[in-house]
């Protein structure tokens, strides 16, 4: 079979995770990782193919996407910035640091921005809490106190 | 800049505060880069281990680890020695695995020996492997950690190309080998037998308990799960001997790490003892921002300190803090039925929905806070809060249920004058009602 999600490079990664691991099954997070690192997000049809490459059920393999906050299903935007609202960050005021990045990219919070460039997300601590608030663009953290317009526009200028 | 993230093409991790009075766990780990494996060695790295295989026997190894009262840093507290005495009734094959799943609202000490000096956890954990008779290792780490994986498997790898990682290490005939593995953000997998299941590779949904993982863990076969900070301890334990029952008071010895953040000038990681105080450690931080006074300490999400319990030790006995030491500061321009929300709204998205009570009563306690905040609450909604707030422990079958509402009684025990407040339709803070 073909795949269209499943390129050659990613197979290459599953087929290391099965053996570095002994049970099938302990490969899927690994990939499921691999595929949102390439695809931002978790295009619905890759499950299939994932679920016919490593002969899982695919109910198992939804199962555990719909059970991790990590994995989504897709949203069309390139870049996705994860905001902390836990405690730490909501005592440095993240939500004045929403509206900035708000106003800045034209996304919303669970909404991507018109240009398809921005998703936003809150989410619970991300163990920076040094540095509230502190917010996740893609793989890359950043420390949101004392950061001021002109510093947030050139990060979110890093990426395009 | 780092040679070892450069390599690994992380950007810089941003720099945060980190300061220690007693220079163990935090010796190599002050500045913000990763300590590779040259210097590591070259500053006393490794040497526990040499000890541990040539020197000691795993009985040895066990009755220094009982004696140093080293207790499990994942907010247990649960006394290290006895975990794995437990184990060895057990039959072999056993793993080991390292918990990094480090998740706790306001927690991000893991991280650092994780991000800066990970051969301490990689060392501890081979000498952990040896003791306990287990020759695979596994380090669950959390998914919102990228650069702590992709600096995990370099370092195992230098471990490995070193010899100290693969079959017979320094020339004994012990063979121990570490994978990581990935999490994809559910707090819950921190809870032992949910990170077993998810390193599984199935939904993280806590086990029954018992069998404990020390009789029926990973791939059902006895398991011991330990924090970061606990196997990090170990390297010291064994270089230090004896003397490591110098370190900090009777019955809790060793360094202990204190992740501060919330309203303090320098918001950190600290190492100290466990004999300091809550003040002494705001202190140790700088003291409240901005000069403003006192309110409240949220021990992450687990409890919640006022003004009266500053004099607390940071130990395990009953009366302190005990926990993973997390503190998170607030002052008086904050509001504790604010915060309390917070955390209630961590916990709704956070239970697993597994039992019933821990599911439905997480978002009734969410929802009568929000009540609170908004000022509708009324006399009934406070005694229905207490209500579930006995229930939902009684009701769970693992750490997060039991510890759910903990912050919430705390608070009603701690400060009733603010849920009182909050009825009559005041915020002494002036951050609700808006």
């Amino acid at each position: 079979m073909a795949y269209k999600y499943l390129t050659e490079d990613i197979i290459k990664k599953i087929d290391e995770y099965r053996n570095k691991f002994p049970y099938k099954e302990q490969a899927i997070i690994p990939s499921l990782h691999e595929i949102l690192e390439k695809y931002r997000d978790i295009p619905e049809k890759s499950l299939e193919e994932l679920a016919e490459y490593l002969k899982v059920p695919l109910s198992h393999i939804e199962g555990i996407v719909s059970f991790y906050d990590m994995f989504r299903f897709k949203k069309n935007a390139r870049h996705h910035i994860r905001i902390c609202r836990n405690l730490p960050c909501h005592l440095a005021n993240y939500q004045s640091l929403l509206e900035k990045i708000k106003k800045l990219t034209n996304a919303d919070v669970g909404k991507s921005s018109a240009d398809g460039r921005w998703y936003i997300e809150l989410v619970e601590c991300i163990g920076s809490c040094a540095i509230a608030p502190a917010f996740l663009i893609d793989n890359d953290l950043y420390d949101g106190s004392n950061l001021t317009d002109e510093e947030l526009k050139k990060i979110l200028e890093k990426y395009k | 800049m780092d040679r070892i993230r450069e390599r690994l093409g992380l950007p810089n991790l941003p720099e945060i505060y980190v300061e220690s009075n007693i220079n163990l766990l935090l010796r190599r780990a002050k500045e913000n880069r990763t300590v590779g494996i040259e210097e590591y060695v070259n500053t006393g790295g490794y040497s526990a281990l040499e000890k541990a295989l040539k020197r000691m026997t795993p009985e040895d190894i066990l009755v220094l680890v009982e004696e140093s009262t080293l207790r499990g840093r994942g907010g247990a507290g649960f006394p290290t020695g006895r975990k794995w005495r437990f184990i060895l009734m057990n039959p072999k094959p056993r793993y080991l695995i390292c918990n990094a799943d480090e998740s706790e609202p306001g927690t991000f000490k893991d991280r650092i020996i994780i991000e800066r000096d990970p051969h301490l956890l990689i060392e501890g954990m081979i000498i952990t492997g040896y003791t306990i008779g287990a020759e695979e290792g596994y380090i669950y780490i959390r998914g919102e950690y990228p650069a702590g994986y992709k600096i995990l498997e370099y370092a195992i790898n230098e471990a490995r190309e070193h010899g100290f990682l693969g079959k017979n290490i320094l020339g004994t005939d012990f063979s121990f080998d570490i994978k990581v593995y990935r999490g994809a953000g559910a707090y819950i997998c921190g809870e032992e037998t949910a990170l077993i299941e998810s390193l599984e590779g199935k939904r993280g949904h806590p086990r029954l308990k018992p069998p404990y993982p020390p009789q029926w863990g990973l791939y059902g076969r006895p398991t011991i799960v330990n924090n970061v900070e606990t196997l990090s301890n170990i390297p010291i334990i064994i270089t230090y001997g004896r003397y490591f029952m110098n370190i900090g008071p009777v019955g809790f010895f060793g360094p202990k790490l204190f992740p501060i953040s919330g309203k303090v000038e320098r918001p950190g990681v600290y190492e100290s003892t466990m004999d300091i105080t809550l003040r002494e450690l705001i202190e140790m931080a700088g003291g409240i921002k901005g000069g403003r006074k006192f309110k409240a300490v949220f021990s992450g999400a687990l409890g919640v300190y006022g003004e009266k319990d500053l004099d607390i030790p940071m130990d395990y006995s009953p009366k302190g803090f005990g926990g993973t030491g997390t503190t998170i500061v607030l002052d008086e321009t904050d509001c504790i039925i604010d915060s309390l929300l917070v955390i209630a709204n961590f916990f709704h998205h956070e239970s697993c929905g597994k039992c019933t009570p821990c599911r439905v009563g997480t978002y009734e306690q969410l929802n009568i806070l929000k009540k609170f905040k908004n000022g509708t609450a009324t006399k009934k909604d406070l005694d229905y809060l207490k209500h579930i707030a006995k229930n939902i422990p009684i009701g769970s079958i693992c750490g997060l249920g039991y510890s759910a509402p903990q912050a919430i009684v705390d608070a009603l025990e701690k400060f009733p004058e603010e849920f009182e407040a909050h009825l009559e339709g005041k915020c002494p803070a002036g951050v609700c009602f808006k």
